[in-house]
């Protein structure tokens, strides 16, 4: 069994991780509570404004252009896939929804292999400026790049929350998720608010794109497939409430990395965002909230 | 010809106990016209690269039958069936080195061994629908290939998991010895597929089809009719997993090495998204999705584009099947061309009644 000191900096980069999948998992609760869809396109348009972020900053260009290049395409992309899209659906089953956002990820996942082919064995990176420094904590080095993700997982889960609350908005998108023709017949500007709805989370995309180049590999089929750890934190938190999605975020990005120490388990780290979803999934079934909700009858 | 065979298989209701008439005939005699040839004149006119990319399509149109009659008949969305496919070979693989028993009956331990381990999955899946049933079914996908990395495939090292990572000279996994050369296992992988088939129109004219048709059209109204829904939604995955199983077997057999590269997670995605476009309501919608999924990217690929362009053409088709012909195209080309065919029928009607030939064409087009 390795010792405490071997723990401390998986529990730092856990709560990184931990950060952005919690960022990533408010945005896809905002969403779906708006629209009813599932994004599941969230980590390969996050990926895609990555690699497009790499492609200028090699060619020159300075990098926070790329930073705001990935984040403007991830929110651009997506509102134009909801413009499109999602007027087309909103009568069919969140189902339908979900699988259609499949689509998408297929498109963009074509598009990543074929324009940044990975067959060179080539490794691609993004670094920020805050990887380099940073501070001690005992014996831990953290740099404020971890720093950086944390907080913006704190900072975003704790606005939405707010802003769901007390803005107009934010009412707007709540009711939404209750009805939404009566929604629209009390004058809300349905289309409106998924428009903005559908730019908030893909803009959210485009951060986690950056974070996760940064801090897990800027690689399209590993990114494309994070979103499955912030979906699992969606799940948990039944994908309404951004404080459970926000808890269960931290506690996969923690679970995942911390037992990276433990020889005979390490290998199976990675499980751990479908072992807690599957078992969210099915115990909250039993509450019987999930499978007889309306949308699902 | 092609019109009368996919509404054979479509997914309108049919009286429990068609007739025998023409049509049925026809269907047959069509379906054993194009099995016949499939078997005898089809490894003659290809390159072995092709006899291998068919033997693929054979696999791989199990596989979308087995997500077809979870998908169309019964209406329950699965994310993970490349992970079924992956954990079928790996049981046949492990069986292969492990006995000399005769090729078929690996292939029938393959698929009971994954079935019972579908339906086990299965049974706690089953308590959750639609969109959560088609989450919970990607998580597992997921878990599965995480382990599957882990453990690796069996390659005649010893122990349960069968792999040995320091082995120099890995044996092949062996074929029946009738079926060693590769357009011979494309004949007995043809007939495989074509025995599933056969069990799954068996299931689909009998009570679990008409089971499987009510539960689709409505939960709650096929539970008041008297039908047991859990029974008959596990009895889809036993079906769907017994398949898939039985094609990884035929899978082990065709790659001789296993390597859990083969099943990547995004593969699960894809053939999902193929077998919505090629109709997941029709039988031969599975055939259809086989050669989109494994024959193209061969023909792309030996004309030298990028197999990525047909990542980014199924991605587009999902959401036009989605939007626009929610039957799949096995479904959508035909009724397509009928109207295609009314249409230019009409404008020649209309033409002839003008006293015009391609003037009058021209003339009805505006």
């Amino acid at each position: 069994m390795p010792s405490w000191q071997d723990f401390q900096p998986f529990i730092v980069t856990g709560l990184a991780l931990g950060g952005v999948y919690a960022l990533s998992g408010v945005g896809m609760v905002v969403l779906y509570r708006a629209t009813g869809v599932v994004y599941l396109a969230f980590g390969a348009v996050g990926a895609m404004g990555a690699l497009i972020a790499w492609s200028l900053i090699n060619a020159g260009s300075p990098g926070w252009v790329g930073w705001l290049v990935c984040v403007l395409f991830g929110g651009a992309v997506t509102l134009g896939y909801g413009v499109v899209f999602g007027p087309a659906l909103a009568k069919r089953t969140p189902l339908t929804k979900a699988v259609a956002t499949l689509g998408l990820l297929l498109v963009l996942f074509g598009v990543m292999d074929l324009l940044w082919t990975t067959s060179g064995g080539e490794s691609r990176s993004i670094t920020l400026p805050t990887d380099g420094s940073g501070f001690t904590i005992g014996q831990v080095q953290i740099n404020w790049t971890q720093v950086i993700a944390l907080g913006a997982g704190i900072v975003i889960a704790l606005a939405t929350g707010l802003f769901l609350r007390y803005t107009k908005l934010g009412t707007a998108m709540r009711a939404m998720a209750n009805d939404r023709e009566i929604t629209a017949t009390l004058g809300v500007p349905v289309r409106r608010v998924e428009a903005a709805a559908w730019l908030g989370c893909g803009l959210l995309a485009g951060i986690a794109g950056v974070l996760l180049a940064d801090l897990v590999a800027l690689d399209a089929t590993t990114l494309t497939f994070l979103v499955i750890s912030s979906l699992a934190a969606a799940l948990i938190g039944r994908l309404r409430s951004i404080t459970f999605t926000f808890l269960a975020a931290i506690v996969v990005g923690l679970v995942q990395n911390v037992v990276t120490p433990i020889s005979s388990i390490s290998n199976y780290s990675d499980l751990t965002p479908f072992l807690l979803a599957a078992v969210a999934l099915l115990a909250f079934s039993r509450g019987s909230v999930l499978s007889r909700s309306r949308e699902e009858a | 010809m092609a019109d009368t065979a996919v509404r054979a298989a479509g997914p309108r209701q049919r009286p429990p106990l068609p007739r025998p008439g023409t049509g049925t005939l026809v269907r047959t005699g069509v379906a054993a016209a194009l099995l016949l040839f499939v078997l005898f004149a089809l490894p003659q006119l290809m390159s072995l690269y092709y006899v291998d990319t068919m033997i693929q399509v054979a696999v791989y149109s199990m596989v979308a039958l087995g997500l077809g009659v979870l998908v169309g008949r019964v209406g329950l969305v699965s994310l993970g069936q490349v992970a079924v496919l992956a954990v079928g070979a790996w049981i046949a693989a492990r069986i292969l080195f492990a006995t000399t028993q005769p090729f078929p009956l690996v292939l029938l331990e393959a698929g009971v061994i994954t079935m019972v381990i579908g339906t086990m999955l299965g049974l706690p899946a089953l308590r959750l629908r639609g969109l959560y049933l088609a989450l919970i079914t990607l998580m597992l996908a997921g878990a599965i290939a995480i382990i599957l990395a882990t453990t690796n495939f069996p390659n005649g090292g010893h122990g349960f998991l069968g792999y040995n990572g320091s082995l120099v000279h890995i044996p092949p996994i062996r074929r029946p010895s009738i079926a060693a050369g590769d357009p011979a296992y494309f004949r007995y992988s043809v007939v495989v597929a074509a025995l599933m088939f056969v069990l799954v129109l068996v299931h689909i004219r009998t009570r679990p089809g008409r089971a499987w048709a009510a539960i689709r059209q409505s939960e709650p109204a096929a539970l008041a009719a008297g039908i047991n829904t859990t029974f008959y939604k596990l009895w889809a995955f036993a079906l769907a997993s017994f398949i898939t199983g039985v094609a990884g077997g035929v899978y082990a057999g065709a790659v001789h090495y296993l390597y859990s590269l083969d099943f990547p997670a995004q593969d699960s995605i894809i053939l999902f998204a193929v077998v919505l476009m090629g109709g997941a309501y029709s039988l031969w919608g599975a055939i259809v999705a086989g050669l989109l999924l494994e024959f193209l990217p061969a023909l792309l690929q030996n004309w030298g584009v990028s197999a990525d362009w047909l990542t980014i053409l199924f991605g587009i088709g999902v959401l036009l099947t989605l939007t626009t012909a929610p039957a799949g195209m096995a479904d959508q080309v035909p009724k397509d061309l009928a109207r295609l065919g009314r249409l230019l029928r009409g404008l020649a009607r209309r033409g002839a009644a003008r006293r015009g030939g391609p003037a009058g064409v021209a003339r009805g087009d505006g």
